[in-house]
């Protein structure tokens, strides 16, 4: 049998690093095939070779049944392979057609001049073939990033690709466009495009993919059916242990009211009202749960409380202090930790090696710091601490944090904030990008500071999530704090509702936005 | 869907396969340069020094082929007292004669003195750029791009030699008054430059104005303020020139071991190291600096970390401006012993200084030596080799932009090089 795509025993070499080590890939045409691994397991690192931005080692690609060789991207693309990177590449103002055929644009007048109606045409044509629901007209800056994704994977066909290669591409995406790309996915393979994705969440892979490759330190470790694997095999494979999927939550007594929120609203960047009057409050040993999709009021509420963002109106009250107008450094000093959404802009800074971002928001704070000068001893050992503890790789305190993949990062981050020994945890997707197995761990963490009599603030689009770990859980809309349920009683549709801006009481249950179908199950 | 069809898109994408290829090849040497450890930064500069002086001394010779001259030099290759080979050549310019007399117009000849009158003349330039350079870096640490080190560096020089012409009356004179008026001096520029480069820090901080730009104008409005207030108050009336009273010379830096006319005081040159050495410690050793360097680099995960970003930018900004106007304390009492208006570019060098320097206070030492030496060095080529100056700035130009490359692209490939293959991460 002729396969779209055949790595025949890749062996990849960093210094120090054994990124791919003899692995074999056999991808059906017109099949999706999800290549599931941990953070640093080797998975991007074997589709770049595929498109030819590695070269590897050792090791054969055939593609077609076609032995091949590529020196770069181009000749990938020549060889009918695209690759959407996680971050994408477009050109904001422009629009999306003018994006999709960027490089490519057809020309009239003897090449004088680009030909912006059969450039309108073309991508129109492309984009109905496949059942996208874009615009060509509409300029990237002004669509979603699910659409901006959609162009992407448009720019990658109009190029005439075959076999699509997506790094992670639900990372960006709320749970609802999510499914739409795997009904992207659906019509691509019917058309007879072969789709490889790469992803470390289980559900999507057994939701999306026909088949799994599971990679683990940089060997493939396995190659199933979906249909005929369950979620506790393919965790077991990627992490080479059983892992325990549902979180093990004991009773604790909420203790003294730790942080009240009253009627606080908050203006986005762009001065428009994100937060309108939201009021809740968070008890020592109590997990208040915030769900939501993206983009509802969360960043702009939990900036307000951790004093990024100045609230407008209402109060925020602290240990029975009011803190409204106190300096974020002051609501650090008070014991105020906050894993933050944005770990590349705001948790870490990138130039700074690990020892450095150790003392991030201490750094007027003992142990490491007296009198001003700062005791880099003291945080050094704290940065080998935090390294040990939360598995935090490559081990080296002097790497600089953009080396490190944003699992890692995110893994340091939260050790830092869950470290410093607060009284209120303020976390905000604390295992976005994360892998299976360090998500348990920092669930367990979590636990063990509510356990610890601390109060903890939990901000997370991923329901699951939210529902295990928290006690309450408030639900926002467009900046309402629109119920707090007991998340213990309430339905998944029911959460899926209200975050779709919906009364449950009174809607018609039927048509159900189904909102976890992202099937994020860490 | 294939992209080719029809000759002219076929054209097209020759053309952009060139593009994109050069695009391919050039990545990896961006990473490369982004990924140099700082003994590869030292080497790659010592080699960049050695290619300049290759390709000047090319054009050095070749531009002496088209001038005129009485007579063509003789190349002699001499090795161990035998002469080898002859070569009449038909250039009027010796490159090795021009590159030997920038290096003995800035050093002198050193084994026979080392307190030469040429070394004097290289370290009182570096001196000056010291502060400038210094003043420059700090700005640029904190992520403002402080253009107005001439500005404080002038109205820094005015306020000290007012101050100490003023006091010079009331201070009892010798010993007494060397150790009074100085510091006072140093005291007055710091304080005078700090607040001319606080006010831009607080543009930016509080009225969100581009600090480049009003940095830039501060310049104008501080010479024209210092010709003002100097014409206007305090020029002696049998002074020609706009110039400030005389400063008495027990309240001036003198050269030390240096030739007296050399105006090169070796105590404001230790000086200047000192205030290396007291900014890397702030810069790497204390909170404050910890806090300037994040906003400096990323400024939302300083205010992240409890960094005012208001206020660091007005406080490094009034550090910046402070180390301008020491310098133009020292131009006034190391150099010209009164204050007069058409102060020389130290600030504008200062820039060039940092910049080679990869606003790296340390760095800054040798970056000033360089440029002050270049300096000196370029007066003697001229004097002694008949190459046009122009030519000596051509040189002069190109050994700075051969050092000042790598460090460039190293800013570029950091800038353009996909984080993640900085180190060589390999998934996610």
């Amino acid at each position: 049998m002729t396969y779209a795509v055949q790595l025949d025993g890749i062996t990849k070499r960093f210094p120090g690093v054994l990124a791919n080590d003899d692995v074999d890939l056999e991808v059906e045409r017109g099949t999706v095939h999800a290549l599931l691994g941990e953070n640093g397991a080797g998975k991007t690192t074997l589709m770049n070779a595929l498109y030819g931005l590695y070269d590897p080692d050792e090791g054969a690609i055939h593609v077609d049944g076609d032995t091949v060789d590529f020196e770069s991207p181009r000749d990938a693309i020549d060889a009918g392979i695209g690759m959407i990177h996680q971050h994408f590449m477009l050109v904001d103002p422009m629009t999306v057609a003018e994006n999709v055929v960027l490089g490519h644009e057809p020309t009239k007048w003897f090449g004088l001049s680009t030909d912006d109606d059969a450039t309108t045409r073309e991508v129109r044509e492309l984009s109905d073939r496949y059942g996208f629901d874009v615009d060509p007209d509409a300029a990237v800056e002004d669509v979603s990033v699910g659409v901006q994704q959609r162009v992407e994977i448009l720019k990658a066909l109009y190029r005439g690709a075959d076999t699509l290669i997506l790094d992670e591409p639900t990372a960006v995406l709320t749970p609802q466009e999510v499914e739409d790309l795997f009904g992207v996915f659906e019509e691509l393979t019917a058309q007879g495009k072969t789709i490889i994705f790469i992803t470390h969440k289980l559900g999507e892979a057994m939701h999306a993919a026909d088949q799994i490759t599971v990679l683990r330190d940089g060997e493939n470790v396995g190659s199933v059916d979906a249909n005929e694997t369950t979620r506790e095999e393919l965790a077991e494979l990627m992490v080479g242990r059983e892992v325990l999927l549902e979180v093990d939550k004991s009773p604790v007594e909420p203790g003294e009211l730790v942080l009240e929120v009253e009627n606080v609203s908050a203006d986005d960047a762009r001065g428009i009202q994100a937060v309108s009057g939201v009021s809740f409050d968070v008890r020592e040993g109590e997990v208040f749960g915030i769900a939501g999709v993206d983009g509802n009021g969360q960043l702009e509420l939990v900036e307000a409380i951790t004093g990024l963002r100045d609230a407008r109106t209402g109060t925020v009250t602290y240990q029975g202090d009011d803190v409204t107008h106190e300096s974020r450094r002051d609501r650090i000093h008070r014991g105020m930790a906050y894993v933050p959404e944005d770990r590349q802009e705001r948790g870490l800074v990138m130039d700074f090696d690990l020892v450095e971002n150790a003392i991030l928001g201490s750094q007027h704070q003992a142990p490491f710091a007296d009198g001003g000068r700062i005791h880099w001893d003291a945080s050094r050992d704290h940065a080998e601490e935090l390294i040990a503890e939360y598995d935090v790789r490559p081990g080296d305190p002097n790497a600089d944090s953009r080396a490190l993949s944003g699992g890692n990062q995110q893994k340091f981050i939260v050790g830092r904030e869950f470290e410093r020994d607060p009284d209120l945890v303020v976390a905000t997707h604390p295992t976005r990008g994360v892998d299976v197995g360090s998500t348990e761990f920092i669930h367990d963490r979590l636990l063990s500071l509510r356990a610890q009599g601390k109060a903890v603030l939990l901000v997370s689009s991923k329901l699951d999530e939210v529902q295990q770990l928290s006690d309450r859980l408030g639900v926002m809309y467009e900046g309402d704090l629109v119920d707090v349920v007991d998340p213990d009683a309430v339905t998944e549709e029911e959460l899926g509702l209200l975050m779709a801006g919906e009364n449950p009481d009174t809607a018609d249950p039927a048509p159900t936005v189904d909102t976890n179908s992202g099937g994020d199950d860490e | 869907m294939s992209a080719g069809s029809g000759s002219d898109r076929s054209r097209r994408d020759t053309l952009r396969d060139h593009y994109e290829s050069a695009v391919d090849k050039v990545t990896p040497h961006l990473v490369r340069f982004a990924t140099t450890s700082p003994y590869e930064r030292l080497l790659i500069s010592v080699a960049a020094l050695a290619l300049s002086v290759v390709v000047g001394g090319l054009i050095v010779f070749g531009s002496g082929m088209v001038a005129t001259c009485q007579e063509p030099f003789t190349f002699h290759l001499v090795l161990f007292g035998n002469e080898l080979w002859t070569w009449p050549t038909t250039s009027c310019y010796d490159p090795w004669a021009v590159y030997s007399s920038l290096l003995s117009g800035a050093t002198g000849n050193l084994s026979a003195n080392i307190y030469n009158y040429e070394l004097a003349l290289t370290l009182k330039e570096s001196t000056l750029l010291i502060f400038t350079g210094l003043s420059v870096a700090v700005a640029f640490k904190a992520g403002m791009f402080n253009i107005g080190t001439q500005g404080q560096l002038v109205l820094g020089a005015l306020a000290s030699a007012i101050v100490v012409v003023t006091l010079a009356k009331v201070v009892p004179g010798g010993l007494v008054g060397t150790f009074v008026l100085i510091p006072l001096a140093v005291l007055t520029g710091a304080v005078v430059g700090g607040v001319w480069g606080a006010i831009p820090g607080a543009l930016k901080a509080y009225a969100e104005a581009n600090e480049v730009i009003t940095t830039i104008m501060l310049n104008f409005v501080a010479a024209k303020l210092a010709f003002f207030l100097t014409s206007s108050y305090f020029q002696p009336e049998n002074t020609q020139s706009v110039e400030t009273a005389e400063i008495p010379s027990y309240a001036t830096l003198n050269p030390w071991l240096f030739p007296q006319g050399s105006k090169f005081a070796i105590v404001a040159f230790l000086f200047g190291l000192v205030l290396v050495a007291a900014i890397w410690y702030v810069l790497t050793r204390t909170s404050y600096g910890y806090d300037l360097r994040t906003s400096g680099i990323q400024p939302r995960a300083a205010e992240y970390s409890g960094v005012n970003a208001d206020r660091t930018m007005v406080s490094s900004m009034a550090l910046s401006g402070a180390l301008g106007g020491i310098g133009g304390t020292i131009w006034v009492l190391m150099v010209m012993g009164r204050f007069q208006v058409g102060v020389p570019a130290f600030g504008f060098d200062g820039i060039t200084v940092s910049i080679l320097a990869g606003n790296n206070p340390i760095g800054a030492i040798f970056a000033a030596l360089l440029f002050g030496g270049l300096k000196a060095g370029s007066l003697a080529v001229q004097f002694e080799t008949g190459v046009p100056k122009q030519l000596v700035g051509v040189l002069r130009g190109l050994i700075i932009l051969f050092v000042a490359m790598p460090e460039f692209f190293r800013m570029v490939g950091r800038r353009v090089v996909d984080p993640r293959e900085l180190g060589g991460d390999h998934d996610e």
